[in-house]
């Protein structure tokens, strides 16, 4: 989606991720419900997302006390009982508000970032 | 496997993440806990009984440090600022003053509200609120509802003769009073009675002043 900086940027990709994250785990749970385990590796296996396993909790828990998700125990087929994660209404609207608001600013970022990009191709050449 | 081995590496891992979410209301710090118990159960049911040593400490690596956990629990994104709660919420005080006495300014109703009060707070642990609700239920209004029931048996160590011919009906309730080991045992349990629902009030409210609901800014 975006390119990585490396070095003095990290706080604020660390901003922006903090900032995002919340919405990847809306949008994950768009289709259907999820348990945390499941959820927390979908979320993994696109790098950068997450800083470690464990911080998608407290974040879960936020997102709960919130009012975005709402959770329902279910028993597994192996082992304990699961708590799954659903979006409630007002999670579905701050997602879709979320994804029209980050189009537009994605597209705007892109904007410049695209322009400076020819910049430096045309320089290099 | 060694499952012993397996059950000690979980065991110090949340043992780690429960004190390092000391700072965390308790209810917040119990809710982290299961979410992260049950991820760490339902990965060791995938890994299955072939799991070694290895597997759990893979496992338990991915899941990161207890305190990066906590860090990211005590802290909000920067543009919604955690809304200022203060420890003692009218929730919490009302608790504290319906459960003892609830009872007694309205007969069982008051000390219901209170206990919906108690059980509503996100400050006190689930342990805390089993207590605040079985010592004592009904709160100061039981042994003193007691105390007016069997207030009369205290006349009893005047002998039934005493009372006199016009109490007939007081004298049959002496008869057939409770035996006199309740005299000596009535009293003691009427004491507990009392002072169980105080201590419990204190207990909870000192609960209150242990963990700072706001937690030392992390940013």
């Amino acid at each position: 989606m975006y390119r990585m900086v490396e070095g003095p940027r990290t706080a604020l990709l660390a901003q922006l991720r903090r900032g995002t994250l919340e919405y990847c785990v809306l949008a994950l749970l768009n289709d259907g419900e999820r348990y945390g385990l499941d959820l927390v590796r979908q979320l993994g296996q696109v790098e950068g997302m997450m800083t470690s396993e464990g911080t998608v909790y407290p974040l879960l828990g936020r997102l709960r006390r919130d009012g975005l998700v709402a959770t329902t125990w279910r028993e597994s087929p192996s082992g304990p009982p699961r708590r799954y994660y659903h979006l409630t209404p007002d999670g579905r609207q701050a997602l879709d508000s979320f994804a029209r608001e980050w189009a537009n600013f994605r597209d705007a970022v892109d904007h410049f970032l695209d322009a400076g990009e020819d910049l430096d191709e045309r320089d290099r050449r | 496997m060694n499952a012993t081995v397996a059950d000690r590496l979980v065991a110090d891992y949340l043992a780690r993440l429960n004190a390092a979410l000391r700072d965390l209301p308790a209810a917040r710090r119990e809710e982290l806990l299961e979410q992260v118990s049950e991820h760490i159960a339902t990965a060791r049911a995938e890994l299955g009984d072939q799991a070694g040593e290895a597997e759990i400490r893979t496992m338990l690596d991915r899941l990161g440090d207890p305190a990066a956990i906590a860090a990211e629990a005590s802290q909000r994104p920067a543009d919604t600022p955690e809304p200022a709660q203060p420890r003692a919420g009218w929730r919490e005080i009302g608790a504290l003053i319906l459960l003892p006495v609830g009872g007694i300014v309205i007969p069982v109703v008051g000390w219901f509200v209170g206990l919906a009060l108690l059980w509503s707070s996100e400050q006190w642990s689930v342990r805390d609120k089993v207590i605040g609700t079985l010592v004592i239920p009904g709160g100061l209004a039981l042994p003193l509802s007691l105390g007016l029931l069997t207030g009369s048996t205290e006349y009893c160590t005047t002998p039934p003769t005493q009372v006199g011919g016009g109490g007939g009906g007081a004298a049959s309730v002496c008869a057939g009073g409770p035996p006199g080991w309740w005299e000596v045992l009535g009293p003691v349990v009427f004491v507990l009675l009392l002072l169980a629902p105080i201590a419990t009030v204190i207990y909870l409210g000192r609960q209150l002043r242990r963990r700072p609901q706001t937690a030392p800014a992390m940013s």
